[in-house]
């Protein structure tokens, strides 16, 4: 578990989602990365219930990673966290007086996974409702868990295959009190998904997107 | 009653109550006067009927002679015809004419006691026997003997059969009761459990997580089959198991590492050496039939896991499976043979085999960690599955269960999950040993071919299954304080050896036994440049040169020659020493140039100040010097230069 980022990838000009991951694939197979296997990441939305009128309704995410394949992560909007294993999903259907399932919400991106070198490259397509509505890149760089150590060698090399359009620093690591120099987890990566998901839930439906 | 008209004269008179006597002709009637108490009594009493009831007493008392007193009251037997006519008016009646007949027997008992006392009317005389009536024939008297002495006879035979059939009944008893007890031995034991009328026990380790399909069941049965009248021999026990044919006799695992490839005709014909099994003092003889048949179930349990997963795993040289016999190649060269040998009870004649198995062919360590991985593999299994465990997650190691809370990625969770098979750990192992065996082997063959320098070999006591390691010391004898330069520690591990120099080098070298053999002769050599090193220091020289690796002269085949120039402490004499692994070591000596008388004088340098420099080497028949080796040698030779004081 390294040091990732993840961004959203702006489609290619003229081209379906699928025709610009495909095209991101050449690219990363040209540059000597290695197929190995997929990914999912998937995210779930809860609303709270039963609180006490007036407050705005909390949001509750559930989201699985197949990097960590055993594990659940649930984090409140801009709030805690936690790290569970498996069964917090039948937790959840337990507490369903507290917390409501909003199925419509349902957003997941899936893909392949590369490896080149230490750094794993994930590309997926975002699709929310079965319909897809971008492109997801997560970058990893595996040895490292320091990100002020490592973030300029990442930018250079996401720079070789994603081009101009590279993302600035993730605000999760910029944010921590710590700095740059703490060691990254999990939940860093999973905010990171969080939080480009609910831009993509923000934007408008891509027409003639769907798959 | 009196204000109502004119009063009715009503007379009330008893009605008749007393019988009328007679009606007198003037109308008079005269009555008959009532009876009194007691003649009421006796017109009663003339309704009983006292003859009726006695008739069975009848013949017993006719043989006593009639008294006249006995019926005191005969009025009474007069009237008896009249009272028969109405039989059960009375209620009454039945003890009436018991209580009647009672009476009668009593009072002529009295009678008959008064009258016997008296003596006044009667005496009791014996009766005279008829004298004839006793002779009898002698005839008579011995059958009547014999058929008296026969039913006594009889009776003795029937008291006798009865007391032994009560002690046979006492001995099948306790026969039965020991059954029952053994049965419940075996049950503290073994795990038994009954099926319509037949007791079968479970032999195999299916409870301890054991998957092997064999049934493994026995049958418990009862020793029925032995003689009560013979006396019961010394081990007879009347419980007995019978075990299912293809568990019976003893079984074992050999593994064994050959050198050489046999033909493949010798392939999966073990020799079959049986091993009886021995009974411990006090064991009952069906425990050690079955603990030899769990046995051969554990045998075949690891057989098949084994073979199974020969079959299952592809390594470069495919494992071969034949009958009983696993075959892998370790080693280029090496055979490890992996084999079932059961051997059933009856088949004691083997065939004497010309080759007889050696002992030591087996590897006894590798049996035994088999039998304790397949008993690891058991226990892996039962505990995911039976043990109780925590709701979360499996029960398990604490790693596994902090996986998920603690987000482990797909390569840490694929470390936690070792998936290494049975055959996988146990090659694994054979090339450990085998290397370990053959390191071993190649530094005794080196300490006992090459005496000077001397090789010490320190093993550790305490191995991992797959390392281990030795500490290899190189010292010259004499000269241990001095020469400690050459210390090696080997660590030996599954495919290869690493070489950790004191110096913190590290080699590896591979599984070949020429690459160590070779290895520590160049290390000997160069230790004896370093004791040359070491010596000189003590002795006062100086060093002038010292390489490990001299790059001029012949070229070594092993590794590379090592040389050291040595000048004594007034600078007047050198020694030069190369010792190469293989060419073995060149000792030269260069004297001043003015004690040399072969040099000719040159033109060139007739001034005195020439004499200081260096003279012409000379070489030493380092074999005819004296010493007991290289290090004491060089000592004399550094003492015979030194100039005295």
């Amino acid at each position: 578990m390294g040091v990732t980022c993840v961004c959203q990838l702006p489609l290619a000009e003229g081209k379906s989602v699928q025709q610009t991951i495909d095209l991101l694939h050449k690219k990363l197979e040209q540059l000597g990365a290695v197929k190995q296997g997929s990914f999912t990441v998937d995210c779930e939305t809860y609303h709270a219930t039963g609180n006490a009128s007036g407050q705005p309704t909390k949001l509750l995410y559930v989201m699985h990673n197949s990097e960590t394949p055993l594990s659940c992560i649930a984090l409140f909007e801009g709030g805690p966290c936690l790290t569970a294993d498996g069964n917090f999903d039948v937790l959840m259907i337990k507490l369903k007086s507290h917390f409501q399932n909003a199925k419509g919400h349902k957003v997941e991106s899936r893909g392949s996974r590369y490896r080149y070198c230490d750094f794993l490259i994930k590309v997926g397509a975002v699709t929310m409702s079965s319909s897809a509505r971008g492109i997801s890149v997560e970058v990893e760089y595996c040895p490292c868990v320091v990100p002020g150590d490592c973030w300029n060698l990442m930018k250079e090399f996401m720079q070789s295959f994603l081009g101009p359009s590279i993302p600035e620093l993730p605000s999760v690591f910029s944010s921590k009190p710590e700095g740059l120099y703490a060691p990254v987890d999990c939940v860093d990566t999973m905010t990171q998904y969080l939080e480009m998901f609910s831009k993509v839930r923000k934007q408008q439906v891509l027409p003639g997107t769907t798959r | 009653m009196s204000g109502v008209g004119p009063a009715v004269r009503v007379s009330i008179e008893s009605t008749c109550e007393k019988q009328v006597q007679e009606v007198s002709l003037d109308g008079m009637e005269t009555y008959v006067p009532p009876l009194s108490m007691s003649q009421n009594l006796a017109k009663l009493a003339q309704r009983i009927d006292f003859g009726q009831g006695s008739d069975s007493d009848e013949e017993g008392v006719e043989a006593e002679p009639r008294d006249p007193q006995e019926w005191g009251k005969t009025e009474a037997e007069e009237d008896e015809a009249t009272v028969k006519f109405q039989p059960s008016l009375w209620p009454w009646d039945s003890v009436r004419n018991n209580l009647r007949s009672s009476l009668t027997e009593m009072c002529v008992l009295y009678d008959v006691l008064s009258v016997v006392k008296e003596k006044k009317y009667m005496a009791l005389d014996p009766v005279s026997q008829d004298p004839s009536a006793g002779k009898t024939p002698q005839v008579f008297q011995l059958i009547s003997k014999k058929k008296s002495l026969a039913t006594a006879a009889q009776l003795l035979l029937k008291g006798a059969e009865k007391l032994s059939k009560s002690v046979a009944e006492n001995q099948e008893n306790r026969r039965q009761r020991d059954f029952n007890s053994e049965l419940l031995r075996l049950r503290s034991q073994w795990k038994l459990r009954k099926v319509g009328d037949k007791i079968l026990g479970d032999l195999s380790y299916r409870s301890a997580g054991s998957l092997f399909p064999h049934p493994g069941t026995f049958e418990v049965i009862k020793n029925t089959d032995i003689n009560l009248d013979k006396k019961l021999p010394e081990d007879y026990c009347p419980l007995n198991v019978q075990i299912p044919s293809d568990l019976e006799g003893s079984a074992y695992i050999k593994v064994s590492i050959q050198k050489q490839a046999p033909d493949i005709g010798d392939l999966g014909t073990v020799n079959l050496f049986r091993r009886q099994p021995k009974a411990k003092a006090g064991t009952q003889p069906w425990h050690v039939k079955l603990e030899a048949a769990q046995n051969v179930l554990l045998c075949k349990e690891i057989f098949a896991q084994l073979s199974r997963e020969a079959v299952q795993i592809k390594s470069q040289i495919p494992h071969i499976v034949v009958k009983n016999q696993i075959i892998s190649q370790p080693f280029p060269g090496l055979q490890l043979s992996i084999s079932l040998c059961h051997s059933t009870g009856e088949k004691k004649n083997q065939r004497a085999s010309p080759e007889k198995p050696k002992p030591d062919d087996h590897l006894y360590v590798l049996e035994h960690n088999l039998h304790q991985l397949m008993r690891e593999f058991h226990k892996q299994t039962l505990s995911s599955i039976v043990m109780p465990h925590p709701a979360s997650a499996p029960f398990g190691h604490k790693r596994q269960r902090m996986a998920g809370p603690m987000a482990y990625d797909k390569a840490e969770i694929s470390s936690l999950q070792q998936n290494e098979g049975l055959l996988e750990k146990i090659i694994k192992q054979a090339k450990h040993i085998f290397l370990r065996s053959r390191t071993a082997r190649t530094i005794d063959s080196l300490a006992s071919r090459i005496e000077d320098p001397q090789i010490q070999a320190h093993w550790s006591n305490i191995n991992d299954v797959y390392e281990s390691s030795v500490k290899v010391l190189i010292t010259s004898q004499g000269y241990e304080q001095i020469c400690k330069s050459i210390q090696l520690q080997l660590n030996i591990g599954v495919e290869q050896i690493r070489v950790v120099h004191r110096d913190g080098r590290v080699i590896s070298l591979s599984h070949q036994e020429q690459e160590l053999q070779d290895f520590l002769l160049s290390q000997m050599s160069q230790h004896q440049v370093h004791a040359v090193q070491q010596l000189a220091k003590v002795m006062g020289w100086h060093v002038l040169s010292f390489s490990n690796h001299v790059g001029l002269g012949s070229v070594e085949s092993i590794g590379n020659a090592s040389a050291i120039t040595v000048a004594s402490s007034n600078g007047e004499y050198a020694i030069s020493v190369r010792n190469g692994p293989e060419s073995g070591c060149k000792v030269l000596v260069q004297f001043p140039r003015s004690q040399s008388k072969e040099l000719p004088k040159s033109d060139v340098i007739q001034d005195g100040k020439w004499n200081h420099l260096r003279g012409p080497y000379k070489e030493v028949h380092w074999s005819k010097m004296e010493g007991r080796n290289f290090v004491y040698k060089m000592e004399l030779l550094m003492a015979a230069l030194t100039p005295c004081l």
